[in-house]
């Protein structure tokens, strides 16, 4: 098994654990177990298969486990995403495979990028998504949960099955996906409406900077994207999962806890957003210096979201308060000392 | 036999794609199913081969007893489904043919128009049988794939891909919940 994947489903389970333990009261924990259980048994296998085939596969019967949970979108609504990547996925790996002139090569990486961004759920208007979904049923659950590790297996799959012209190709297509959806993410996240939503175009807004990171082909990129998923999976996922019940009632306030919530969203310093930005920022003036130029603008869009999702979490109190504290401890442990993680995944 | 095999997959696919009721898909996974299990037999032997055929079986078995009832193939306002079946077998045949080159053209020919067609269905469709049978035959398609990578075959993939396929015609379809 990738090193990079077994370490994201690692900490898929630790953000599993922190849900059940910390999840407000009326969650069902016996559910919550059941239906993150079998995700994360999911995603190990698609870590753990030794082919790109049969992870595609082992997606598909992901799939179809997630869209029998109860919930609030239509069986149909819920299968459309997953198997549409899966169909570009699979397209792209064929064409890499078989021989033809360039083009059909080139074809394979925009395939593999385009599926990759469809299954983690980056393709506007393809996941509906209701505020008032359960996590485990939304898309959210793909976003936040199964994403990370899906993600590092089908990159690494992907550099395999393309030559090294086509490789820098798909580099390059997720370097452009990776900036779309730093705009469009942070942006939409600061200015939708609702608060649920603007939680889930944040997760996209992350998502771009760790696509932006597989796509800086130096060591430092893979870190950042590392680091990202990090904050996804230990950040950004626990504290959206304690600012549901404030979402539902809208309520906004500005105590401290809300401003260094806003700062680990945001990326500042101490936090492991932090460190992940400086290597995204270094592996990107390595790689072509005006992309770090362009990537250091894209990041000041976090903070005007970062601030309103703060808000958004109201005062914690109870268990929700430990563990909002425990997971900006977490994650200013990581910012400071970001070696074993990286270490643990041999980067 | 592989001209064959990929005609029928290409024709089970297109059956797919134009019907909405339960016989339509489940003739239509039956066909497809058996057109890919024959155009891999000579790249995957008999026992991957007949993996893809059973769990096609399985999954158009699947279809006959879950779904809207009849057969409902070109139910009114289906004219871009049937262009759509016809222009997606015609490029995928340029794609498989004359694009691509190397041994095995009937293979991707079949898993070349199942893959675009099946996701095609699936993203233009809201029910929940259509999606699925689209799901199976993207497995069985994925699966079949498998052949293009080159030596060596193992059997893994046909029998995840059948699995995968065979298991999704019984999902139980649900009504989502209200608020």
């Amino acid at each position: 098994m990738l090193p990079e994947a077994l370490e994201l489903v690692v900490l898929a389970a630790a953000a599993l654990v922190l849900a059940l333990a910390f999840a407000p009261v009326p969650t069902s924990r016996r559910g919550l177990i059941a239906k993150g259980g079998a995700g994360l048994a999911g995603t190990a296998a698609v870590a753990a298969v030794p082919t790109f085939d049969l992870a595609l596969l082992v997606l598909l019967a992901l799939a179809v486990l997630h869209a029998t949970i109860e919930g609030k979108r239509t069986l149909a609504s819920r299968l459309r995403a997953p198997v549409f990547a899966v169909a570009l996925l699979a397209l792209g790996a064929l064409f890499a495979r078989v021989q033809g002139p360039d083009v059909v090569h080139r074809f394979a990486a925009v395939g593999l990028a385009a599926g990759l961004a469809a299954a983690i759920g980056l393709m506007p208007y393809l996941h509906p998504f209701d505020p008032e979904e359960r996590i485990m049923s939304s898309p959210i659950a793909w976003l936040a949960y199964i994403g990370p590790a899906v993600a590092a297996v089908m990159v690494a799959d992907a550099h395999g099955l393309l030559n090294a012209d086509t490789s820098a190709a798909f580099a390059a297509t997720l370097i452009g996906l990776g900036l779309l959806n730093m705009a469009w993410g942070s942006i939409a996240a600061w200015l939708t409406e609702n608060g649920g939503a603007a939680w889930r175009y944040s997760f996209i807004a992350d998502w771009g900077l760790a696509l932006s990171g597989f796509g800086v082909a130096v060591t430092d990129g893979r870190r950042a994207a590392l680091l990202i998923f990090f904050t996804i999976l230990l950040g950004r996922l626990p504290l959206y999962f304690a600012s549901r019940g404030e979402v539902r009632g809208r309520v906004a306030t500005e105590r401290p806890i809300n401003l260094l919530v806003a700062a680990a969203l945001a990326g500042s310093a101490p936090f492991a957003g932090f460190a992940a930005r400086v290597l995204l920022l270094r592996g990107a003036t390595q790689l072509f210096w005006p992309l770090a130029l362009v990537l250091a603008a894209g990041m000041l869009l976090w903070l005007p979201s970062s601030l309103r999702l703060g808000r958004s979490l109201g005062v914690p109190r109870g268990r929700q308060a430990v563990g909002v504290a425990l997971v900006l401890a977490i994650n200013v442990a990581v910012g400071l000392y970001p070696l074993p993680l990286l270490a643990a995944a041999r980067l | 036999m592989e001209v064959a095999g990929a005609f029928v997959a290409w024709l089970g696919i297109f059956v797919v794609v134009l019907a909405d009721g339960r016989y339509g898909l489940a003739l239509g996974t039956l066909l497809a199913a058996v057109g890919i299990a024959a155009v891999s037999l000579p790249i995957a032997g008999p026992t991957a081969s007949a993996a893809l055929a059973v769990g096609g079986l399985i999954a158009s078995a699947g279809r006959l007893v879950a779904g809207p009832p009849g057969w409902t193939v070109m139910p009114a306002g289906s004219t871009p489904r049937l262009v759509l079946g016809v222009a997606g077998g015609l490029l995928a045949l340029w794609v498989g043919l004359a694009v691509t080159s190397g041994s095995g053209a009937g293979l991707r020919f079949a898993v070349i128009s199942m893959l675009s067609l099946a996701a095609a269905r699936a993203l233009s469709s809201d029910s929940g049988p259509v999606v699925l049978t689209a799901f199976g035959l993207l497995a069985l398609a994925v699966g079949a794939a498998a052949g293009l990578s080159g030596p060596p075959h193992d059997g893994w993939p046909y029998l995840a891909a059948a699995t995968v396929a065979a298991a999704a015609a019984w999902v139980p379809l649900r009504t989502p919940r209200a608020a």
